[in-house]
């Protein structure tokens, strides 16, 4: 979902930016976060809790809470809330604490 | 109130020591803590457990507590986990002389059946592949040493405790012990009187200040000494990784953190135990130095704690000839955790008038009277 009309705001249409999400190829645009690129494609999963493995989503957007951690191009417990998407990044989701060799 | 004894701390000595006299049929057990179970140095070690000393007296204590932590699960009967990892102690020699010094240590360790052993720089890198090898020149390593979590592990001892009858009391702080013809009477707390003739120092980083309120002279100080922990990851790091000459120690404990700390140079002593930008800064560097893949960790959190240090870094386990009936178990600088199953057994050994298990004289606190020659232990971080 993303907000097209505003009263008040516009919003220019930025570059499209490819990337690959969990094998998949999906885009985004210049600017945006990668969870809130996966968020505007219905990725609602980021990550998952490290005991019951239940489903975390996106939740305090500013880096603090480790909800959206996955694994950006073979690294583990990236923010994805405050990392700017990039051209042919390779998001993965994480299924354990990280792996630091990966 | 009316109290056979009367000990102040809960710390893990103090409910080790509260355990082991109620388990040999003491009744009438008072535990008072000025704050919560596990509030000072306790709650706040690095929970590393290490039996390679320089000193007899320190490997004996050691190696005789690992026996007990390694059954402490069943025996105190504990439902939750103490989360006991034993995989080692590499303690890594950055210069010649720590080496030669490293062989002597092992030397002692093992005639005291301590499985230390001298390491190679490459039997070392397959202990633990990511230590940078260009840091050391060669290792000494126990596979029995280990970790483990000082809040559990206390509350085993305390659970342990108060199904025998001990009484615990929190957030209460003694504020006086009155002494009459070389006599204890009673302690006053701020909220009661007890009556009693046997008081146990096991305050932790306080203990000069109690040792102060029966007129007793404790030769210690506190100083405090920080740490931090990172995010956890998955499993990488068996082992305690430890230099002294580098200042550090570091640890991925089960949870998958990784604990690290070091010891600030000229330190203030006193009870401060705030955190540092200065200590985020060295820590960070020195691990990054020994162990460079942590750089890629987060720090989520910093904290400071009490060594509390005796003049020769040796506990003192104690009675006093000035004072019949009060007890000590303090100045165990900075490895107060790791020897408490023997506090408690040595410490209520005494109490019951019994022969104690070992030896130790050389704990006593009259060992600094006279200026009477003691054991330095070196390998402190």
């Amino acid at each position: 979902m993303r907000i097209k009309e505003h009263p008040i705001l516009t919003f220019e249409e930025k570059p499209k930016l490819e990337f690959i999400y969990d094998g998949k190829k999906v885009s985004g645009y210049e600017g945006d976060t990668i969870a809130s690129a996966l968020h505007a494609i219905g990725v609602k999963t980021l990550s998952h809790s490290i005991h019951l493995k239940r489903p975390r989503g996106f939740y305090c957007a500013i880096g603090n809470c480790a909800s959206c951690n996955m694994i950006v191009d073979g690294k583990p417990n990236i923010r994805t809330c405050v990392t700017l998407l990039k051209e042919g990044m390779v998001v993965k989701t994480q299924t354990n604490k990280g792996d630091l060799y990966d | 109130m009316k109290a056979n004894i009367v000990i102040i701390g809960a710390g893990i000595s103090g409910a080790g020591i509260a355990y082991n006299l109620a388990k040999k049929g003491m009744e009438g057990i008072v535990v008072f803590e000025a704050s919560y179970l596990t509030s000072g140095a306790t709650g706040r070690c690095g929970a590393g457990i290490r039996q390679q000393w320089s000193s007899k007296m320190n490997c004996i204590l050691a190696k005789k507590s690992v026996d007990f932590f390694e059954t402490a699960q069943e025996v105190l009967d504990y439902p939750r986990s103490i989360e006991f990892k034993q995989e080692g102690y590499l303690i890594v020699a950055t210069t010649e002389e720590e080496d030669l010094q490293f062989n002597e240590n092992v030397k002692l360790q093992q005639s005291l059946g301590i499985p230390a052993r001298k390491c190679t720089k490459e039997e070392a890198l397959k202990i633990v592949p990511h230590l940078n090898k260009d840091a050391f020149i060669s290792a000494a390593f126990c596979p029995t040493d280990g970790h483990l979590n000082p809040f559990t592990t206390t509350e085993a001892y305390y659970l342990a405790a108060k199904k025998l009858g001990v009484k615990f009391f929190f957030n209460e702080s003694v504020t006086k012990i009155i002494v009459k013809d070389k006599k204890i009477e009673k302690v006053i707390t701020n909220k009661r009187e007890v009556i009693t003739n046997k008081v146990v120092n096991a305050a932790g980083g306080y203990s000069k200040e109690v040792g102060d309120l029966a007129g007793i002279d404790i030769p210690v100080y506190s100083e405090n000494h920080e740490i931090l922990v990172t995010e956890p990851i998955e499993n990488i790091q068996g082992p305690m990784v430890i230099s002294f000459s580098l200042n550090i120690y570091c640890q991925q404990v089960p949870h998958g953190s990784f604990i690290m700390g070091r010891s600030t140079p000229n330190q203030v002593k006193g009870h401060n135990i705030g955190s540092t930008h200065e200590f985020l800064d060295e820590m960070a560097k020195t691990a990054v130095h020994i162990l460079p893949p942590l750089g890629e960790l987060r720090v989520v959190r910093q904290w400071g704690g009490s060594y509390n240090n005796s003049p020769d870094r040796q506990p003192i386990i104690s009675d006093t000839s000035e004072l019949p009936g009060f007890y000590m178990a303090c100045g165990f600088s900075g490895h107060g955790f790791m020897f408490a199953p023997m506090t408690g057994l040595l410490l209520s050994e005494m109490i019951m008038g019994e022969i104690t298990s070992i030896d130790i004289k050389e704990l006593h606190i009259d060992r600094f009277k006279n200026s009477r020659t003691t054991t330095y232990e070196r390998n402190v971080v």
